[in-house]
């Protein structure tokens, strides 16, 4: 399990129902990977993460969220 | 499911079945006189169809349903997967490569080796895309 959660659900529901494959491409990466993102099943790289964040027009730890474990 | 993953499933099935017949059918008996090496290498012609045709297959019909789907870019996370299946493929190899030089030293047939070297490429595949499976299904 990683050791953050993350909002791209929310946020893709907020920015209009922005689909997966939208998002992957905006960030360079395949649906497949964006879904395993937003079920915490991969860790995106730091520049994966920031267009994540910048599609949404928020900042990366608006985004992902670090988990106390 | 990706692209890539149903072509690593197809692969792996293929290469199970296909190197599955021709151990369970090759002619062990001969396996140390000359004959033994024709043996293996005329089975190969039909394993080899086997595999490379179930995956063209796949790939034509992916193309025809889904064009976009099979033109995608590796991105980061397949090839963080595709490298884990390889490392760990890598060491076992090493090992069948250490197999067959004691193969040599031990005066083990043509045939003999032949097998052992087939062998170890087959293990070292399947467990290639095992591995690779494995992390396209749990995640990295």
């Amino acid at each position: 399990m990683l050791p953050f959660d993350n909002d791209i659900r929310t946020l893709r529901f907020l920015a209009g129902e922005v689909t997966q494959a939208e998002l992957g491409d905006a960030a360079g990466v395949t649906r497949q990977t964006i879904a395993a993102i937003e079920q915490g099943k991969y860790s995106p790289s730091l520049e994966v993460a920031m267009r994540i964040a910048r599609h949404f027009g928020k900042r990366v730890d608006d985004v992902f969220v670090w988990r106390e474990i | 499911m990706s692209f890539r993953e149903k072509i690593h499933w197809v692969a792996f099935v293929a290469l199970f079945l296909a190197f599955g017949w021709y151990f369970a059918t090759y002619p062990w008996a001969i396996i140390d006189t000359p004959a033994g090496v024709g043996a293996g290498a005329a089975k190969l012609v039909p394993v080899a169809i086997i595999i490379l045709g179930a995956m063209a297959l796949v790939s034509v019909i992916s193309v025809v349903r889904n064009p976009k789907e099979t033109h995608v870019q590796e991105d980061e996370r397949e090839k963080s997967i595709h490298h884990r299946g390889t490392h760990i493929a890598y060491y076992l190899l090493i090992l069948g490569v250490w197999a067959n030089l004691f193969a040599i030293f031990y005066h083990v047939s043509a045939a003999g080796r032949l097998n052992l070297l087939i062998a170890t490429a087959v293990i070292a595949e399947l467990v290639r895309v095992g591995v690779q499976l494995y992390y396209y299904r749990r995640g990295v």
